[in-house]
């Protein structure tokens, strides 16, 4: 993109999220309610929160290192299991037809629906680790069958004309070959794991994490500190999905370069 | 000596639902060590099941095909084969790309002798660069870099000119026929363009439609570099084109 076009796209998505954040202050104001806070409100939440901390004496930043490291912990779980489950399927036609009537049902089981029972079934840390697992598992899964459903025919032969084993095929050719796509699940995972993070903590007995912050000033009907909590969960999700967009450029500049 | 190459008999076919395709029907043909053969016959007619065969990506459904004596397998022969379409894995930079070749018969020195092979096709100073970077052409003898590199028995080529253009193409024609005199190697060259395969074969085998069977083998006594405007290489083109003609106005 020429300088100039970036610089305007940047000067247009700053104006907008600044209407956006002048039409909150003036509904806010006029709606004048002690549930709906202004964005004044929140951002003096915000000097709270971070610096004093919340009624527990946790700070903002501890909140969103449990909350992160909960879903680093269920991302890597995830990635550990459903990217061989993925290859595994994508490669043998009868693995495939063993797990996919499993997968294809479990997969629209929402992460909340789960909650009672990882409540029987765990407890402490593995709560979570479960729950967001849930979450983060599917989006990798099938973008890592399809990434090796895409694997072309004429580069598995060729290794094979070289004497190649399964084993070499997988490793040298259809995972490096997948890896796009599953680069691509693991942003979709990481983003719908993010997103799954207030559901999981609403059932942890810890005071401390995003999802438990937004929990415990709902109650207190401190809604300032609810909204902080959103929006201090969108941008740390912005800026996740940012991070391994930026990877997958730097990794891919390949396929970047074959589709300009 | 026997020759290098035999398939007795040699029939393949497929099933597609209900019905069963036959693609080669009982082919018998033989390529001595050292070869030059090009394989010409009418498109669709299973050149490609063939090559696949010779290189033992496909079994025969009957008959037999035996290199050295043995029925092909990458596992325990070396072969190098280069497709029509682009197999280089964009992933990798040219060196590497012939490198794993090397590194797939699990061959000592890999840089080494990738470097070479690059040098020999001509690619000196592009060992960094990536296939999107390069032209057809390029990727071609990247190919031929990466196959020649394991010291095939045999070198299998699938019309790999086909999507070249005239220029290219002949060019290219007369690098494989420099690198062949220089390694010495058995080439089986498919391809449905028979001027190319009077160009450079000394040895043509004609298929017929399918389901194939080898129609004629033409022994091309002309020695290299040869001519297209010759008298001999008009009429062995005129001969082979002749043949094939039957072949496509039979269908």
């Amino acid at each position: 993109m020429p300088k100039l076009d970036r610089f305007r796209s940047t000067l247009i998505g700053v104006a907008s999220l600044a209407t956006f954040v002048i039409i909150w202050q003036v509904v806010t104001m006029v709606a004048n309610s002690p549930f709906l806070p202004t964005p004044v409100q929140v951002f003096e939440a915000f000097i709270k929160i971070s610096t004093i901390g919340d009624i527990d004496g946790y700070t903002l930043w501890w909140h969103i290192g449990f909350s992160l490291y909960r879903v680093l912990l269920g991302f890597a779980v995830a990635i550990v299991t459903a990217v061989p489950l993925g290859i595994l399927m994508g490669v043998k036609p009868v693995v495939k037809s063993v797990a996919s009537p499993v997968t294809e049902i479990v997969r629209f089981i929402p992460p909340i629906a789960w909650i009672p029972l990882s409540i029987i079934l765990f407890s402490g840390i593995n709560r979570y680790i479960f729950l967001l697992w849930i979450g983060i598992f599917f989006p990798i899964l099938l973008d890592t069958i399809a990434g090796v459903k895409r694997t072309s025919e004429t580069q598995v032969n060729m290794a094979k004309t070289f004497g190649a084993d399964n084993k070499a095929i997988i490793k040298k050719i259809i995972f490096p070959s997948a890896l796009p796509e599953i680069m691509n699940g693991l942003r979709v995972g990481l983003g719908v794991g993010w997103m799954c993070i207030v559901a999981a903590e609403m059932m942890g007995g810890e005071p401390v994490g995003l999802g438990r912050l937004i929990l415990k000033y709902a109650n207190l009907l401190q809604i300032d500190v609810v909204v902080l909590g959103m929006v201090v969960i969108g941008l740390v999700g912005l800026a996740m999905n940012y991070l391994i967009l930026s990877v997958e450029r730097r990794l891919f500049k390949w396929r970047v370069e074959i589709k300009a | 000596m026997p020759p290098l190459i035999i398939a007795k008999g040699l029939s393949k076919s497929f099933f597609a639902g209900k019905e069963t395709i036959s693609v080669i029907d009982n082919l018998d043909l033989s390529i001595d060590e050292g070869r030059f053969a090009c394989i010409v016959g009418p498109s669709g007619c299973g050149k490609t099941t063939l090559l696949k065969i010779l290189c033992g990506l496909e079994k025969p459904t009957a008959g037999s095909m035996l290199i050295h004596g043995q029925p092909p397998d990458p596992k325990k022969q070396r072969f190098g084969v280069i497709f029509q379409e682009d197999s280089l894995l964009p992933w990798l930079n040219l060196l590497n790309n012939v490198k794993l070749g090397l590194e797939l018969c699990h061959i000592d020195n890999a840089e080494e002798i990738a470097i070479k092979y690059i040098d020999l096709v001509g690619l000196e100073g592009f060992e960094k660069y990536f296939p999107h970077q390069i032209s057809g052409g390029m990727k071609k003898r990247v190919a031929i870099a990466r196959a020649l590199a394991v010291d095939p028995e045999i070198i299998l080529m699938d019309e790999p000119f086909a999507d070249l253009d005239a220029q290219t193409r002949s060019m290219m024609q007369k690098e494989l026929l420099s690198i062949w005199s220089k390694l010495n190697k058995t080439i089986a060259f498919i391809t449905h363009n028979v001027d190319e395969a009077v160009f450079i074969g000394q040895s043509v085998y004609v298929l017929t439609k399918r389901p194939t069977k080898v129609k004629a083998t033409v022994s091309i006594d002309i020695d290299h570099p040869r001519s297209r405007l010759s008298p001999p290489f008009i009429s062995y083109r005129e001969k082979i084109l002749g043949m094939l003609q039957e072949e496509i106005t039979s269908l």
